[in-house]
């Protein structure tokens, strides 16, 4: 694919992508660090995964686990320096993480979109929302403005604004949070992306709110036929929404799975933990003791070790432990019980929630 | 319609601000012995003739003998009839003296003004942009030594410099010679110049600073995720928010150099103008001329502050009109 190919270059690209099982994106070793005065920060340490095509993948952990930085990452958002971004991104077969700031100005907003978390900010107060959706598709595409007026406001009465044309020439100021978010994702929306990643979109709302803009959100990658990759920390959300599912922890993959293996199987010590703060599976909503490891200076062996009920000594020994099937093919696990050495039987037998006989 | 409202609501507090700044003036020469009844009574003295009566003759041909009330009238009439008086120093009435004065500020003025509006914040953002590297460090030393420099010891420099040792510049102002051409443009080079540089640091500092707060705001990862290229992100989404707080200092900066520092590089430049004119009447006793001309500088100071609050209303969409 190059940076001046029709959308029907690309469509016939996906196609192609499916049929030989190449998923839409594939993350490999993907690792952004940022210089600070207290040393190189590593905010996502060597993670890797897939979306496929109209899948929703959702990246879990608590804040500061690297799930925002590690999206931000794929289209190299994040600002150069002081960032620093190595891996390989690979998008419909071709490897975005090396090509020039021009093509990758073509993939974000025209094939992978971004939603984020706070919609009071995502937007420029100083112009209306009609403009700043018009101009995301006349970044993309060369329409006449009245044309790109007509699809914003299409837009706009899709994602439940109502009186759309109205309301195509206020400002953002003149919009409830809820809105916000819903001018947002139409503007994400504009150039039917293959991709939309969705920064913890509903965190800023209220709990009524989320749950319309959740449920907006599934209609939509119904109709726009699209993937969705979803940053959370809330796991009610994960539930509702995911495909797959990777659980995120001080910058490493914990655990990757089934949405069904994450809830049922939970296999990581942290996976248990995250879901033993939910009432349902008994929590107290007490969180997990502990705090997340210096990102400056991340201690040798697992990087959960220190708040883990199950650490041994060889724990906290050598690299970060890499993944390991846990209980099915797709689904893996980063912890040294469930290597040849291991036992992890306690683990299993600890899964929270095993006793609550319904679901 | 709100917009309209406001405009004429701030229009009218103008008139008022004005009206005030007349009143004062008017009370303070009321107050002031007036130099010619005080001369008329010398000279009557000394060709032996009465002192008291004199006075009290030149009182009455200038209408002082008549109560306050109707002086401030006629006063107020004057004003705003544009009956300024008579310069005795020019022997030119004081409106037709002002209007020379403006043709030869404003030949200067407008120049500096618009250089200054353009690059001022296009260096700020550019200074931004590349925040704390070599070429924002020299951008702002530049502001900074621009701003420090008084703007008439730096005019002088520049004279003795490329005028006097370097003969680049003329050294004395040819007013004779035609607005648009080369000549003109030649010897207007170094005030413009100076009165850039005294006004562009603050405006530049000003534009760095909110920019470089703008630069960095969640809206731009937006637009950025969005596809936009960095130069039109600077120059749309970072640029169109940094004018709102630049449009109060710009107007404000312009204001002070425009009324304060034009005076004395005029001087130093030997141009005619409007600072000029006022200087020569401050050192003559001109009353009329000085009156005349403090009212104009007033009257562009509030006409300057009216369009600074309407600018700034316009620019920022989250003003609301109402109840203003």
């Amino acid at each position: 694919m190059t940076a001046n190919s029709t959308t029907d270059e690309r469509l016939a690209d996906a196609a192609t992508g499916e049929q030989t099982d190449e998923p839409l994106l594939r993350v490999e070793s993907l690792t952004t660090e940022f210089d600070t005065e207290n040393g190189t920060l590593t905010a996502v340490d060597d993670v890797s995964f897939t979306v496929d095509p109209g899948e929703t993948v959702c990246i879990v952990g608590e804040s500061g686990s690297g799930k925002t930085v590690a999206t931000e990452s794929i289209t190299r958002i994040i600002n150069q320096p002081p960032g620093r971004i190595t891996g390989e991104v690979w998008f419909k077969g071709e490897n975005i993480a090396a090509c020039s700031e021009r093509t990758l100005r073509e993939v974000r907003g025209g094939e992978i979109a971004h939603v984020f978390q706070n919609p009071q900010e995502a937007m420029n107060h100083c112009f209306t929302v009609g403009w700043q959706i018009v101009e995301a598709i006349r970044i993309h595409e060369d329409v006449p403005e009245a044309a790109a007026r007509e699809r914003a406001i299409e837009l706009l009465d899709r994602v439940g604004i109502d009186n759309a044309s109205a309301r195509f020439d206020d400002y953002p100021h003149e919009f409830s949070g809820g809105q916000k978010q819903r001018v947002m994702i139409a503007m994400a929306l504009a150039t039917s992306p293959d991709l939309l990643i969705a920064d913890e979109p509903t965190t800023a709302l209220d709990v009524t709110v989320q749950s319309q803009i959740l449920d907006l959100l599934a209609e939509l990658q119904g109709e726009f036929g699209m993937a969705i990759l979803f940053v959370t920390h809330d796991l009610g959300v994960v539930a509702q929404l995911a495909d797959e599912v990777i659980v995120m922890y001080a910058g490493k993959v914990m655990e990757r799975g089934s949405v069904y293996d994450i809830f049922e199987r939970p296999s990581h010590p942290y996976t248990q933990a995250l879901l033993g703060c939910l009432p349902e599976y008994g929590g107290a909503g007490g969180g997990i003791p502990g705090i997340l490891p210096d990102p400056t200076a991340p201690p040798p062996g697992c990087r959960f070790a220190d708040r883990c009920e199950f650490v041994v000594p060889d724990c906290r020994e050598g690299d970060h432990p890499s993944e390991l099937p846990a209980t099915a093919a797709d689904h893996t696990v980063a912890c040294i019980h469930y290597g040849p050495e291991g036992d992890a039987g306690p683990i299993r037998d600890a899964t929270p929630g095993s006793d609550r006989g319904h679901r | 319609m709100g917009l309209l409202r406001y405009i004429l609501a701030r229009t009218a507090w103008a008139v008022a601000v004005t009206f005030i700044i007349v009143t004062i003036t008017f009370l303070l020469i009321a107050l002031a012995p007036d130099p010619n009844i005080s001369q008329a009574a010398t000279q009557a003295a000394l060709q032996g003739g009465d002192p008291t009566e004199a006075a009290q003759r030149e009182a009455e041909m200038r209408g002082l003998d008549q109560p306050l009330h109707i002086r401030y009238i006629d006063f107020l009439q004057g004003v705003y009839t544009l009956e300024w008086g008579w310069s005795d120093n020019r022997a030119q009435p004081v409106t037709e003296a002002l209007l020379e004065g403006i043709y030869y500020t404003a030949q200067y003025s407008i120049p500096w003004t618009i250089l200054t509006i353009i690059i001022g914040p296009i260096v700020g953002l550019y200074s931004a942009a590349n925040m704390y590297s070599w070429k924002d460090h020299l951008a702002t030393g530049f502001a900074f030594a621009g701003w420090a420099i008084p703007n008439f010891f730096f005019a002088l420099i520049l004279v003795l410099i490329f005028s006097v040792w370097l003969n680049l510049f003329p050294l004395s102002y040819d007013p004779s010679a035609p607005v648009f051409s080369l000549q003109n443009v030649h010897q207007l080079v170094l005030p413009v110049f100076v009165l850039v540089t005294g006004s562009i640091g603050a405006i530049m500092r000003v534009s760095r600073n909110e920019s470089a707060e703008f630069q960095n705001a969640a809206f731009m990862k937006t637009a950025k995720a969005k596809g936009v290229s960095p130069l039109r992100a600077y120059a749309l989404h970072v640029m169109r928010p940094t004018l709102v707080p630049l449009s109060t200092t710009l107007v404000g900066q312009i204001l002070v150099i425009f009324l304060g520092s034009s005076l004395l590089v005029e001087i130093v430049f030997g141009i005619p103008g409007l600072g000029r004119i006022t200087f020569d009447a401050l050192i003559n006793q001109d009353t009329n001329l000085i009156l005349g001309a403090t009212l104009l500088f007033t009257f562009i100071a509030v006409m300057g502050n009216l369009v600074e609050d309407i600018v700034f209303t316009i620019l920022d969409p989250r003003i609301s009109y109402d109840d203003r």
